[in-house]
């Protein structure tokens, strides 16, 4: 960082990152000059003008020269020695002006009542102010910052009537989202934080001088306008303009900040929470290192499950096939006794993807030490391969670099990962490094939104993303494009180099169908690139080869020195909030804490079901916190669990597991626990209670903990979840470096260990590329992206609720079609296990044996806003590939 | 993926794709769709939002701010009046009653029958002879508002020229 900029400030002497502008330095130094439009971490727009201010700056002959006029703070830079004056009588008499333009089209009531101060926010008024105009009419009430402004300026405001109402009518149709253009100023922050930082922009400034106003073109539905419901504009909104729907009224007691429990990004989440103790609402901190003030549909709006008075709030044992309620107590002494008849390798403890490091350590000490058993592992290691070979190949266990160092990439490589889904806060420096210029290569069979800003987008046959990473790196060994000397340290690279010869790209082209230039473009695109960081998620590649997949993509990152130099990385992309952590803890069936291998014969995820048919797990307690198998393998878990003789559930809400479970334990929600959850990048961030214990749902560590003392285990004396995390410091070498006190504050990287890079040799697998039976004989790959301009989308507006009514083109192989006498616009009927799909035939040149369709994000949206699922984000449609038949309807 | 290809879209990417200057932006496609079909229907929006790979709000953006550019279908005659100072001065006030009278209208727009479109302008370049009129781009000057009414008679009996 280049030498910090000393300005004065009405008087006082301040220092600040150059090139930043006036009013950024005044934020960075805790003095406020009042904005609007402004809003830290995006481009300056200088529309409100109220931030102006009188500046000047030195001449070389020690003499100041102002700047001419009132320059508006948020768009003149800073310089050395400059000195501003931010609160002279002649700004404030413009700012007041400025002001009551603004408001002139404002209903202000709210803002000059004279009772504001002596009201609570529980009275209503009944004379005093209009019914338009009342403050509890707004749903920004008391979190207004043109209230603030307004009052910070001491406005005299007499004439509370003279407001020119738009009569606009509201805009309520659209899922989570309300919108009153009433009380609009037009500041532009929403369009902004749109376009600028998510890349959307779903929505726009419509028309211009008095009437411009923001809206969607032509007033569509939000649901095909191409937003992403991440709720970034209500976020920047200083009015009652947009507002999230739910708990629109509701005012916060108190907020907590916390950590998102949806997905391994960890974003930092400041939660309202109301004097009923219920979340109300949840915005992303700005100043979090892992999310930088971004989140997504999930965290924004799919934490009300933490709300529902559905859950279960105390413990149930199952007496003659009914579970009945007891208490603590008992529920433990039951659980404990049973539990002695199986201390060996008959137990697995299946944890929760959501549960915090405390959780997992303490619940596989328990596992190992008190039930003698190596079998734990946690609900959403069912892709351990995409981790694994990074850390035997690399020693990272995490990714080599941070989220938002991709906004510094050259290049970025995703491989078979639908992150603006799954992962989605990882997406937004993406779409901005694209922005600026930043190459994207996509390698899918799906059409993701990510697909849309690819340069390249290869969409190999099924299971031939080995040989096709294999093109890239053949190209590049051929083209001498390789980083030599990273090459050179990393060990067996001869071997490697040798293994290459393997991949020949006209071979390559047959079993991809991938076109060579394609591979070479996009290898040589990669490999130039000053930059390139690699995504992968592994979500479409089958279990047989994910592992030599892995390597390769792993082996092209090394190969090319992108792993540890600069800002590029490599980033495996699991889909468990705390499955990192789960990980380094060693609650997973491969490892021990530290990283210790176990050995094979853990039972884990992977090979659970097999082992509760065959009898070697008999007692099986499972953390559900709603469980979150795989999709595909449901009903063969619940098939399973019923063959062993003990299931224990802890679980939020009763569900098909607890149908089952003998034991159920109410469990604490992310909202209720003290701990740390790990994230991606492996940084820790704190979980803080938010809404108190309103049940006698209980922590995972503490009834572990309970558990083991009535076995007469000792070690489990923890009193709170400190305890346990001292003992995980000391236990697990990565986390040494923490500290709890940094943890709390902002959060913490972990320790990284160092080891050397090695290769690995990936032999080409016979790419079967049929993983399909003849009931199946088709791949079908679901896609879904934000908007889709060339297709009308079928928008419903009729009802009180936006609907998407239109039918989903599905595209099919020439060869295909014929076979089945399919002709291209023929309505057609997808069948699949549990699955079916009508849609219509677009014959073009995808590869045969495949079936591919697009939907807009916004019916899984309206899907989850209408479901009546507790949990429904937690169960929201993954785009996995299904085997469906096709025929002609 | 899939485009509904319909014979619009085909005229409004013909349009798109038949621009000459060096540098076609999303305003001189939008024009260009205007001076093609008359109007900017919704699906002109998506395709010139594909075409410069910006979203469509972006592009409704751009096409809002500008009163030149319409969303519907435009009448089948133009008809406008210069309210320019000079036609002012000239007497444009009686003859853009007259008019509005005669169209059954009260601001600038399309008639309920869908035959004329109105409206103002701020000049149209021939003060000479104000107050001037246009009708389907012909000009006329020196009118008052007997002319008018007669001109636009005439617009009446002989409906859609081309």
């Amino acid at each position: 960082m280049a030498d910090k900029i000393n300005l004065t400030i009405d008087g006082v002497e301040v220092q600040a990152d150059p090139g930043s502008v006036i009013i950024q330095a005044a934020m960075d130094n805790d003095l406020y000059i009042p904005y609007l439009c402004y809003y830290p971490g995006m481009k300056p727009y200088g529309a409100c003008r109220m931030c102006v201010v009188k500046a000047e700056a030195p001449t070389p002959d020690g003499s100041y020269r102002p700047l001419p006029g009132s320059p508006a703070s948020c768009t003149t830079p800073i310089s050395e020695g400059m000195r501003v004056e931010t609160n002279t009588d002649e700004l404030v008499s413009l700012r007041k002006g400025i002001l009551d333009l603004l408001i002139s089209e404002h209903p202000h009531g709210c803002l000059n009542c004279h009772r504001i101060d002596l009201c609570g926010p529980t009275d209503v008024c009944l004379r005093h102010v209009t019914v338009n105009d009342r403050c509890v009419t707004c749903p920004k009430n008391e979190r207004c910052e043109l209230k603030d402004t307004v009052r910070y300026m001491e406005m005299e405001l007499t004439t509370p009537l003279t407001y020119n109402n738009r009569h606009l009518p509201l805009e309520v149709k659209d899922p989570y989202w309300d919108m009153d253009m009433n009380l609009c100023i037009v500041c532009a922050r929403c369009v902004r934080a749109c376009d600028e930082v998510r890349g959307d922009s779903a929505i726009t400034l419509k028309d211009r001088s008095g009437r411009s106003i923001i809206g969607t073109s032509q007033g569509t539905s939000l649901l095909e306008s191409g937003c992403e419901f991440c709720g970034a504009c209500i976020d920047v909104c200083p009015t009652g303009a947009l507002v999230e729907r739910d708990y629109k009224w509701d005012k916060a007691e108190k907020k907590v900040t916390s950590t998102c429990p949806h997905c391994p990004v960890g974003c930092q989440l400041s939660l309202d929470v109301s004097k009923r103790n219920k979340i109300i609402r949840a915005i992303p901190e700005r100043t979090a290192e892992a999310n930088r003030g971004m989140a997504c549909y999930k965290g924004k709006f799919g934490l009300d499950f933490v709300n529902s008075r559905k859950k279960i709030d105390k413990p149930m044992i199952r007496n003659n096939g009914v579970l009945e309620e007891t208490t603590w107590p008992t529920a433990l002494d039951f659980i404990s006794e049973k539990l002695l008849n199986y201390r060996n390798g008959e137990f697995a403890l299946i944890g929760s993807p959501r549960g915090t490091n405390e959780d997992h350590y303490v619940g596989q000490k328990f596992g190992r030490d008190v039930m003698h058993s190596a079998n734990v592992d946690i609900s959403s290691n069912t892709h351990p391969e995409i981790t694994k070979p990074l850390g035997d190949m690399t020693g990272r266990r995490t990714s080599t670099s941070r989220i938002w160092q991709l906004l510094d990439t050259d290049c970025v490589l995703v491989v078979s990962s639908n992150i603006t889904e799954s992962q989605n806060v990882v997406s937004v420096p993406i779409k901005q490094a694209a922005a600026n210029g930043t190459k994207i290569i996509v390698v899918d069979q799906r059409e993701t939104e990510l697909t849309r800003y690819a340069d390249i987008w290869l969409r190999p046959k099924v299971d031939s993303e080995i040989d096709l990473i294999g093109g890239f790196m053949r190209t590049i060994i051929d083209e001498s494009l390789e980083d030599n000397e990273a090459c050179q340290s990393c060990g067996e690279f001869t071997e490697f180099r040798n293994s290459l010869w393997d991949y020949d790209l006209t071979d390559i082209e047959a079993t991809t169908g991938v076109p060579q230039d394609e591979i070479r473009n996009a290898a040589r695109m990669f490999a130039n690139a000053e930059n390139a960081s690699t995504i992968y998620g592994l979500e479409t590649i089958s279990p047989q080869i994910r592992e030599h997949c892995a390597k390769a993509i792993v082996n092209l990152a090394l190969m090319t020195g992108n792993i540890d130099n600069g800002p590029s990385g490599i980033y495996p992309m699991f889909k468990g909030a705390n499955e990192q952590g789960a990980r380094d803890l060693g609650a997973c069936s491969e490892y021990l804490p530290n990283y210790v291998a176990t050995g094979e014969s853990a039972v884990g995820m992977t090979n659970l079901i097999e082992s509760l048919n065959s009898g070697k797990i008999k007692a099986i307690e499972i953390v559900g916190d709603s469980p979150t198998f795989d999709e595909d393998q449901v009903g063969d878990f619940y098939k399973a669990f019923k063959q062993s003789e003990l299931v224990i559930a802890h679980d939020n809400f009763e569900s098909a597991l607890t149908e089952i479970a003998d034991v159920v334990l109410p469990s604490s929600t992310f909202a209720e626990k003290t701990g740390t959850y790990t994230n991606l990048e492996g940084r820790v961030h704190c979980v803080n209670p938010s809404i108190g214990p309103s049940s006698e749902a209980d922590e995972e560590w503490r009834i572990f903990s309970q558990i083991a003392q009535r076995m007469g285990a000792s070690g489990f004396e923890y009193r709170n979840s400190s305890d346990v995390f001292v003992e995980i410091q000391e236990k697990v070498s990565s986390y040494t470096n923490l500290d709890l006190d940094k943890v709390k504050k902002n959060g913490q990287i972990m320790r990284k260990e160092n080891q050397d890079f090695q290769f690995a040799v990936v032999t080409r697998a016979e790419v079967s590329g049929d993983t399909t039976n003849s009931e199946y004989p088709i791949i079908f790959a679901p896609g879904r992206v934000l908007q889709q301009p060339d297709r009308d989308a079928g928008i419903d507006t009729s009802s009180d609720k936006n609907t998407i009514t239109r039918t989903e083109i599905v595209e099919i192989n020439a060869s295909d079609a014929s076979e089945h006498g399919i002709a291209e616009g023929d309505n057609i009927k997808l069948e699949g296990q549990g699955f079916s799909m009508n849609g219509i035939a677009h014959v073009n040149g995808i590869h045969k044996g495949m079936a591919a369709s697009t939907s807009l994000f916004g019916s899984l949206v309206e899907d989850l806003a209408n479901s009546g699922d507790n949990d429904p984000v937690l169960k929201s449609d993954s785009l996995r590939l299904r085997k469906v038949r096709i025929e002609k309807i | 993926m899939t485009v509904e290809n319909d014979s619009l879209r085909k005229q409004i990417k013909e349009a798109i794709a038949s621009q000459k200057r060096p540098t076609v932006t999303v305003l001189s496609s939008l024009l260009a769709i205007q001076d093609s079909i008359g109007y900017i229907p919704n699906e002109a929006i998506e395709e010139v939002a594909i075409a410069m790979n910006a979203s469509i709000n972006s592009v409704f953006g751009v096409a809002s701010f500008y009163p030149n550019f319409r969303f519907t279908p435009p009448g089948d005659h133009s008809v406008e009046v210069c309210w320019g100072p000079t036609c002012h001065l000239l007497g444009a006030g009686r003859v853009l009653d007259e008019v509005l009278e005669q169209l059954g209208l009260e601001d600038e727009g399309d008639t309920p029958d869908g035959q004329v479109s109105f409206r103002f302008n701020t000049c149209l370049g021939a003060c000479s002879r104000g107050p001037v009129i246009s009708i389907d781009h012909e000009l006329y000057g020196n009118v008052t508002d007997t002319q008018a009414s007669i001109l636009l008679r005439q617009l009446k009996d002989n409906p859609k020229t081309s």
